[in-house]
């Protein structure tokens, strides 16, 4: 009887000090792990504070100013340049013109030469008359919706581009979304 | 007797001749006894000690693992945790966030000459990235008794690369951290430059220093690079094409009083505070550290009338349609008063200010009295020492008595010395509604505007934004014209003081531009100091001529990037803003 008691004991002890080292070292090298990343991630932000100084330095507006003379010749925006706003800017037509654009292109485009496409579907663009109107008249604050009336009655247009949206764009971006939507 | 024996010992194993000891306590008394309790409480006291000492053991370990969570650190090398050196002194950032200065670690090398195993080889490596250093020198070093020699101080991120690539043992680097400003000298006034252990010594590293050290964050300024460097090169060409001394701008945001620009020419690189220019060997350093935005105080001339004409539309002792006579000079002392673009007539208020006349602006203070100006004027802030995020700053000059001389030359800008940041602070108080809000270089949230102060009211502002607007459009400051951004302002053409006499031929030409003036939101204020005129200018050098086609073209080139939009000027909406009743109908003369 204490000779198996003896032996349990024995065998805890064993057990709860082999179980120990293996946690400590578990945990040792795991640290060991920790400390290398957060060298790494010390060293990485040292070379991003680094390269934020160099970007800095790079593009100081000397600098810019002289890449521009050399390579670009950019001039200062003219006020004349500035007088038309965004708003002002017809948007691609829409309506009738956009639904017969993509039917035209599709079949073209697998078997004709490549360059055929490109004219009778930017034709059909242009000379449809809601088209024209669109935006010949100008900037008013009505005119949106006028747009979005003229495109409506057309039958076509719901079922090739139903998301198109009919406002005019208040940004480049979006003005460059809309273009590439109704592509 | 067997059984007896047998009885007595109950151990058969035990010798018969071992007599077992009576079980009986041994008291012993007197001093064994107390040797004995001494014995025992000594027992004691350890026994507690230990207990004690176990127990705080405990009680800590319990601590570590039950309450902080395992957050407590080791101190022992190899457990402790990793921590990233945080810099001295936080980054400073323009508004849209490019770095104007950074620290960056900037190792130092050094050499322990023990461990240098072929000094020689060394020698000859370290030559080769660093060709600057002597080799004799370098090998004297390595060669030497000592157990510590400095290489060379301040490495750059490459040099560092390039000599741990070298694999040489015994080379180590020591952490050290240096103050970059990558825009160098184009934000120098402002930023200033930090000395030894980066503490502040100019500018706004020296006047928020002890913010810097505290901040993790960047500091954003309110400065905007590009409307710094297109006023620097704007002012650079003003000063190269009439050969002056030097130059001061400043772009102001009128309805925060947000600095957006501010330069001061000529000007030092903060990388090297101390170095020489070598485009102008001639120039001292405290020259080229001078800041004249804020530490310069000048007599600015004409463009003072502002203020007098907005003190006596505010205070009523003038009206717009009031008129004075300016056609004889005033003579009053030692001095005499007269025009420089003299009509030789009688001028209504808005004439005064577009024909810039000495003699009106006289008489329209006079008729104020010394009182209601120096009251004015200390409301506006130009009497005291203008507050700033930049150590560098001076206090105005204005006379002690207020004589009736004074008032006079007061009023058109002599006899006062403020700077122009005072200047521009008062002048944008003057257009935006009249509210005074103090300049400052730190950046607002956007949308914020600072509690102000009503020094004027909206209707003088009103007025005082038609009145400069017809000096850009009629009067004086034609040149500062920017189609379609509304230019108003006024010009200013100032003798320089020498000695105790005002030279004639020393200018102080300077101009304060708003735009869009129908509805102020940016101020531009140029300074020239001692232009000479040249063939363009037909022989002049003042305001007109110099600085205020400078501020229209910084105007023309800064308004897009600034997202003002241009206006059409001849619009009904523009022109209604705009409009000086007392002048309807009247033919103006052409300046």
């Amino acid at each position: 009887m204490i000779r198996l008691s003896t032996v349990f004991w024995l065998l805890l002890v064993f057990v709860t000090g082999f179980a120990m080292f293996t946690v400590k070292y578990a945990v040792q090298s795991q640290e060991d792990e920790l400390n290398r990343i957060k060298r790494a991630t010390i060293a990485e932000e040292h070379a991003i504070r680094t390269n934020e100084a160099e970007w800095a330095y790079l593009t100081r507006p000397e600098t810019l100013d002289e890449m521009n003379r050399h390579y670009l010749s950019l001039a200062p925006i003219a006020t004349k340049q500035l007088r038309v706003t965004v708003a002002d800017i017809p948007l691609r037509p829409q309506g009738p013109a956009l639904a017969e654009a993509p039917p035209a292109a599709e079949p073209l485009a697998d078997s004709g030469p490549p360059s055929a496409p490109e004219e009778p579907a930017a034709l059909t663009v242009q000379v449809t008359p809601a088209a024209l109107r669109v935006p010949t008249t100008p900037a008013a604050p009505g005119k949106p919706a006028r747009a979005a009336d003229l495109a409506k009655p057309t039958p076509a247009k719901a079922a090739v581009k139903p998301a198109m949206p009919a406002r005019r764009p208040t940004s480049l971006d979006e003005l460059i979304a809309q273009v590439a939507a109704s592509r | 007797m067997v059984a007896i024996q047998y009885l007595d010992d109950d151990n058969p194993c035990r010798p018969r001749h071992f007599k077992p000891p009576p079980c009986v306590a041994i008291v012993p008394d007197g001093p064994a006894m107390a040797a004995l309790e001494a014995c025992r409480s000594r027992l004691l006291v350890t026994a507690v000690l230990f207990a004690l000492v176990f127990a705080v053991v405990g009680l800590r370990v319990a601590e570590i693992t039950l309450f902080e969570g395992g957050a407590a650190q080791s101190q022992i090398g190899r457990f402790r945790a990793v921590r990233a050196p945080v810099p001295s002194h936080a980054d400073i950032v323009d508004r849209n966030g490019n770095v104007l200065a950074t620290t960056l670690d900037s190792p130092s090398l050094y050499a322990v000459p023990k461990q240098i195993i072929d000094p020689a080889a060394a020698t000859g490596k370290i030559v080769k990235v660093f060709p600057k250093l002597s080799s004799a020198e370098i090998y004297g070093k390595l060669t030497s008794s000592k157990s510590f020699v400095w290489i060379k101080r301040h490495l750059t991120p490459r040099e560092q690369y390039d000599v741990n690539q070298l694999g040489i043992p015994g080379l180590e680097f020591e952490h050290e951290e240096r103050r970059l400003y990558p825009d160098a000298d184009l934000t120098s006034h402002v930023v200033g430059y930090a000395g030894i252990d980066n503490a502040g010594f100019a500018g706004v590293e020296r006047a928020l220093d002890e913010e810097l050290k505290e901040r993790r964050e960047p500091l954003q300024l309110s400065l905007d690079l590009r409307l710094q460097y297109i006023l620097k090169e704007e002012l650079q060409r003003v000063i190269d094409d009439f050969t002056a001394k030097g130059g001061a701008g400043l772009i102001m945001d009128v309805n925060t009083g947000e600095v957006l620009a501010m330069a001061s020419l000529p000007d030092f690189d903060p990388n090297h505070p101390g170095a020489p220019d070598p485009g102008h060997p001639g120039l001292t350093i405290a020259d080229r550290m001078f800041n004249r935005n804020t530490l310069g105080v000048y007599e600015l001339g004409s463009i003072f009338k502002i203020f007098t004409v907005a003190m006596a539309l505010d205070t009523g002792t003038s009206t717009i349609t009031s008129t004075y006579d300016a056609s004889h000079p005033i003579s009053i002392g030692r001095f005499t008063i007269s025009d420089y673009h003299g009509k030789h007539r009688v001028l209504n208020v808005p004439e005064i200010l577009m024909y810039s006349s000495n003699i009106g602006a006289a008489k329209m203070a006079v008729a104020a009295g010394a009182q209601k100006q120096r009251e004015f004027l200390a409301r506006l802030g130009l009497l005291k020492t203008p507050k700033i995020e930049i150590s560098e700053v001076a206090a105005p000059h204005y006379p002690a008595k207020w004589r009736e001389v004074s008032v006079m030359t007061i009023a058109f800008g002599h006899g006062i010395s403020v700077t122009p940041l005072s200047f521009a602070t008062a002048a944008a108080a003057l257009v935006n509604g009249g509210v005074l809000r103090q300049a400052t270089l730190v950046k607002l949230p956007p949308g914020y505007a600072p509690q102000g102060q009503q020094v004027i009211s909206a209707k003088t502002s009103d007025q005082m934004r038609r009145l400069m607007r017809l000096v850009v459009e009629h009067g004086t400051g034609s040149m500062a014209a920017a189609p379609g951004y509304v230019v108003g302002g006024k010009t200013g053409t100032a003798d320089k003081i020498s000695g105790r006499h005002y030279a004639e031929r020393k200018l102080l030409s300077s101009f304060v531009g708003i735009f869009p003036i129908n509805a102020p939101k940016y101020l531009v204020l140029t300074m020239v100091d001692e232009p000479h005129p040249n063939k363009q200018s037909h022989g002049y050098a003042t305001a007109g001529w110099t600085v205020a086609p400078a501020t229209s073209r910084i105007v023309q080139r800064i308004a897009p990037v600034l997202g003002v939009e241009p206006v059409d000027e001849a619009s009904p909406e523009v022109q209604r803003a705009l409009i000086v009743e007392s002048l309807q109908g009247k033919r103006l003369e052409a300046y």
